[in-house]
């Protein structure tokens, strides 16, 4: 089956200041599914997240480059209108924010500022979107009463039915369970579940078992590189790469120690693949080399044939435009094909 | 025995008795005043006094009615004034400027802040004055020849130009503690509303201003008490003829403040002189007193209205 991509972020950099905090991803979000980030907290989940409706512009310092094309649109192209892009985009953030207005006038807010004045068409608009984020039957007599006073469960699906109430493509939610109590938080998870038929979701997590519960694809970063990303079943289940597995299994996530390092730019493959083996020839059993190519056929091409030779691939990382470092353990000698 | 008890019942009961030290000398002014007072209360009724607009000491006429509409002819130009400005002023700084501006602008208004009334008298002289003189009451009794703008008085010290320098006066208190309440908004709130596609000023209107409104209410009740009290800048300024009931803001004014500071301890042979300028005192005290407790009744009233709705 095709599947079709809602988001494709390419060469993707941010930095806060001096510190940067994506380093250079490439990644397609599958359409009407839902994507989860995860990832040690600070590794830059919230960041690559919020480059997706361009917030990420509001933090001061904040400078960005590489494309992130939604429905094929760079949207940090100068002529989009970014109030049309966030339009398409709700966010959920990890703490409910409600305005500080009634309950209806919350879910009323964002087609207001989009032009719609016809009280009877607000009304629907209200009714269906608070059906649809399940809060409907809680709220229907205090419709006009203040939101801040609804438990912060209610006030998150409140969130939930003013972010659908524009209309959105994508919905994009930053821990949006991580401040609620385990029944809310379950009530909002089967919200998204219902929701992925309509909308390409986007959840950050760092619960793994949410992961598990409701992604259909994962990307995992850590300190702002892709490690690995794919299908949930093949990620969470069999991951390939060596950080990916430390941290499904809730371990301390280690640079490798490298032992040595190849060069091998400007070389294709497979004569870069002879090279590396005979270098692997020489290494001793379980150490560490980390391969440098500057082509992609070759970044795809040398793991596979290496992996057949015997021995580990730990991580295949893009560095930059052009480069991409391959970590290999030499195998230990158990068996020699 | 246990000395961090004693140290901490010693805090508590010396702190207790500093606090209650504060509010007791409130009520021992309002008090003392009010004793002051009470000669000429017990001669002339209390009607008279705040309602007729006859003040001459020395024939036993102590009305002080025109003090009393010279104190809200002023201070409600300088709100009128000063409160759309700085609120707008304090919007722009602590919202659209660049971080540069921003740093600029702080200690300006701090400055402004601290810089003695006598110094915005002078600068009232010397600017003010002409400019309400020569540009302002020439144009506004030419177009609206109307109440409040018809007047006699082609001095340019008046009313506007008293409200005028209050106004400069009070923009530094309102700016800083608007600005700061604007801050205190959080900048998740924000991204929630910009987020939906609002534009940056949508956001300020709809939700920024929406809960910072409390704050904005208390900065504008500061500013006003301080209009309501100032003395020196305004004396300079507003004209300050006895035997005019200013009844345009371009007529001479003598708010309540300007009349204790240039009179008391003066003449004061005439009798009832004294208690008659302490009765002004006690009637500016309850003035301030009862704006401020209405500002804060509004205060508390949208404060729990916003708790639950
Ligand atoms: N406004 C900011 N200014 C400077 N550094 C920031 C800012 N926001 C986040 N960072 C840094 O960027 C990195 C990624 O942050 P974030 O995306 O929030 O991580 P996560 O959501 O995965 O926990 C962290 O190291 C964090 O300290
Ligand atoms: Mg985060």
């Amino acid at each position: 089956m095709e599947i079709k991509t809602h988001i494709s972020v390419k060469n993707l950099n941010i930095w806060y200041g001096q510190h940067q905090a994506i380093n250079n991803i490439s990644i397609d979000i599958p359409d009407k599914k839902i994507t989860a980030i995860i990832g040690p907290s600070g590794c830059g989940k919230s960041t690559l997240l919020k480059s997706f409706n361009r917030l990420i512009e509001l933090q001061d310092g904040a400078k960005v480059s590489g494309k992130v094309l939604v429905d094929g649109e760079d949207i940090y192209d100068p002529k989009v209108e970014v109030t049309h892009l966030r339009k398409k985009m709700g966010l959920l953030s990890q703490r409910p924010q409600v305005l500080p207005v009634s309950i209806y006038e919350n879910v009323a807010y964002g087609p207001r500022i989009h032009g719609i004045k016809d009280k009877k068409k607000l009304d629907e608009i209200v009714q269906r979107y608070l059906i649809e984020s399940n809060l409907w039957d809680e709220v229907r007599g205090r419709l006009n009463s203040s939101a801040s006073k609804l438990s912060i469960g209610q006030q998150q699906r409140l969130c939930l039915a003013r972010g659908l109430a524009v209309e959105p493509e994508v919905i994009l939610g930053d821990e949006p369970t991580s401040a609620l109590d385990p029944l809310s938080a379950e009530c909002i998870e089967q919200r998204l579940l219902e929701l992925k038929n309509k909308y390409t979701i986007v959840l950050v997590t760092h619960i793994l078992r949410q992961a598990k519960r409701l992604a259909d694809y994962i990307i995992f970063l850590y300190l702002g590189n892709l490690i690995e990303h794919g299908p949930a079943e093949e990620v969470l289940n069999n991951p390939k790469y060596l950080k990916t597995k430390n941290y499904l299994e809730g371990k301390f996530i280690e640079e490798p120690k490298i032992n040595k390092e190849l060069n091998l730019k400007r070389t294709a493959y497979p004569n870069n693949f002879v090279t590396a083996k005979l270098a692997l020839g020489d290494l001793e059993f379980g150490h560490i080399v980390k391969i440098i190519v500057d082509n992609e056929s070759s970044a795809i091409e040398i793991p596979k044939a290496i992996e057949h030779e015997g021995h580990k691939i730990l991580e295949v990382r893009k560095l930059n435009q052009n480069d991409w470092e391959i970590v290999v353990q030499k195998h230990n000698g158990g068996y020699v094909i | 025995m246990n000395i961090r008890i004693i140290k901490e019942n010693l805090v508590r009961r010396t702190m207790f008795g500093l606090c209650l030290f504060v509010f007791s000398l409130v009520f021992l002014m309002a008090f003392g005043l009010y004793q002051k007072s009470k000669p000429i209360l017990a001669i002339i009724s209390l009607k008279d006094l705040l309602f007729s607009s006859i003040w001459h000491p020395t024939q036993g006429h102590f009305g002080l009615s025109s003090f009393i509409a010279g104190t809200f002819w002023v201070t409600a130009i300088a709100v009128i004034i000063a409160v759309p400005l700085s609120i707008l002023t304090a919007i722009y700084v602590s919202e659209y400027a660049s971080k540069r501006v921003r740093s600029f602008a702080k200690p300006i208004i701090d400055l402004l802040a601290g810089i003695s009334p006598i110094i915005f008298g002078v600068w009232g002289i010397i600017a003010v004055v002409p400019l309400v003189r020569d540009y302002l009451m020439p144009f506004f009794t030419k177009r609206f020849p109307f109440f409040p703008f018809v007047s006699d008085n082609y001095t340019g010290f008046s009313a506007l130009t008293g409200g005028i320098v209050l106004a400069v006066m009070t923009f530094p208190i309102i700016i800083s503690v608007v600005e700061e309440v604007l801050r205190t908004v959080s900048f998740e709130i924000r991204e929630a509303s910009l987020s939906l596609g609002a534009t940056k000023w949508q956001t300020i209107k709809y939700v920024v201003l929406k809960k910072a409104r409390p704050g904005i209410i208390a900065a504008v009740i500061l500013g006003v008490s301080r209009a309501f009290g100032e003395t020196m800048a305004v004396l300079m300024v507003a004209g300050c003829a006895l035997g005019v009931f200013p009844k345009s803001i371009f007529d001479a004014a003598y708010p309540l403040p300007a009349l204790i500071a240039n009179t008391y301890g003066e003449m004061m042979s005439i009798p009832l002189y004294d208690s008659a300028v302490l009765l002004a005192a006690f009637i500016l005290l309850i003035i301030t007193a009862l704006f401020n407790m209405a500002g804060w009744g509004i205060l508390l009233h949208i404060e729990r209205k916003q708790a639950c709705g």
